[in-house]
């Protein structure tokens, strides 16, 4: 599915999406330059199963999927998945509105997250975007329980940390 | 106080505040789209099954030497170790090659991630495998290639004494080696020969299992 349509339909989802991808990258890498490769990495893994995406399903899910499993093996120094785009020159998510930057809380947010291992990281970053616990058992690929023991247990150590 | 549920809340307007303040730069897209860049996992895959051709290149004229042979063990045998030991590099290569083409990054996170640990580990095992039976296979080798390229009978040209010595020293070696993979596995030299470090993916495995299985 090369299709210039298909081409445009990846895009707009995508464009539509962009912040999991903002948010997945900020929450996995520290350097500016690494997000950028992770966010190329990211939107090529995107791109290269969008054939296989079925519309029945929330893309949302798909993208968080994809996202989180590029992501992890980004920062687990995957060399299975070995970078495979070029530098280009560019940044793929592109700050506009800096001026404020993010406020303090979110900043420490971030640090929280980073601290956390990779699973950890994807399991927080899904909760804080608005997701149930039967989203994120979809995504993670774990029970609805068992995410409800870890969002109590990171709550916990959330309060200990940011206190 | 600062909890994850306050915090959700501060996500959301951060989340907001997200839709105006990022920018999708669609020609960088566009350009990622149209790139016929490689495809790590699927070239992994195509690399081990072109492996898989070469290593059946070797198995099939050893299984017609050891027929050809069969009469006199002294030749089929270390035909036959040396199929057996391609037999088992061929599945290992195949084995590798049908994880790499398994994995869809599309699947719940957990799972994905387990598939390519296994696949590191197996990967690691496949590396060590060869090193361990490089030290076996030079005797055999030398009396396989002697007799199927030249005709030539190894054990009248070189003393019985070197030969049975050499496999020995094969034998003797391999310890060796399993020390020095248990002393520098984690070494970055066995990182480089592997591409992973054993004991990360182990680690990171069992790290896996724990977070998919915990329910209280």
């Amino acid at each position: 599915m090369t299709t210039p349509e298909a081409q445009e339909r990846f895009q707009a989802l995508v464009d539509g999406h962009k912040k999991i991808v903002y948010k997945v990258c900020h929450s996995y890498c520290r350097n500016p330059d690494d997000r950028d490769d992770l966010a190329q990495e990211i939107l090529t893994q995107l791109w290269r199963s969008f054939a296989s995406f079925d519309p029945r399903y929330r893309f949302s899910t798909w993208m968080y999927r994809i996202a989180l499993n590029v992501a992890i093996s980004f920062y687990r120094r995957e060399r299975v998945i070995e970078r495979h785009v070029a530098p280009s020159g560019g940044q793929l998510l592109q700050v506009i509105d800096d001026q404020a930057g993010e406020p303090e809380e979110i900043e420490r947010l971030y640090r929280f997250i980073e601290a956390l291992d990779p699973l950890n990281k994807a399991l927080v970053l899904l909760y804080l975007d608005g997701n149930s616990y039967q989203e994120i058992a979809e995504v993670l690929g774990i029970s609805e329980t068992n995410v409800g023991t870890k969002i109590n247990r990171l709550k916990k150590a959330m309060k200990e940390e940011l206190t | 106080m600062i909890d994850l549920d306050e915090m959700r809340e501060k996500w959301a307007e951060h989340d907001r505040k997200l839709d105006t303040s990022i920018r999708l730069n669609r020609q960088i897209l566009k350009t990622l789209q149209v790139n016929k860049a490689r495809w790590a996992l699927r070239r992994m895959a195509v690399i081990l099954i072109l492996g898989a051709i070469a290593t059946l290149a070797v198995i099939v004229p050893l299984g017609a030497f050891i027929y050809a042979n069969i009469s006199e063990p002294r030749f089929a045998l270390p035909a036959a170790a040396l199929d057996l030991i391609a037999i088992a590099i061929l599945a290992a290569q195949i084995a590798q090659a049908a994880i790499a083409l398994e994995i869809d990054y599309s699947r719940p996170v957990a799972a994905i991630q387990k598939r390519l640990e296994t696949l590191r580990i197996v990967r690691i095992r496949y590396i060590q495998g060869i090193f361990l039976a490089a030290a076996l296979v030079w005797t055999p080798l030398l009396i396989v290639s002697f007799k199927g390229f030249f005709g030539l009978d190894a054990y009248s040209l070189f003393p019985g004494a070197w030969l049975a010595g050499n496999a020995l020293f094969g034998l003797a070696v391999i310890p060796l080696i399993i020390w020095l993979f248990s002393k520098f596995g984690s070494d970055r030299v066995m990182d480089n020969l592997a591409g992973y470090n054993l004991k990360a993916a182990r680690g990171f495995l069992a790290t896996l299992s724990e977070f998919e299985d915990e329910q209280a």
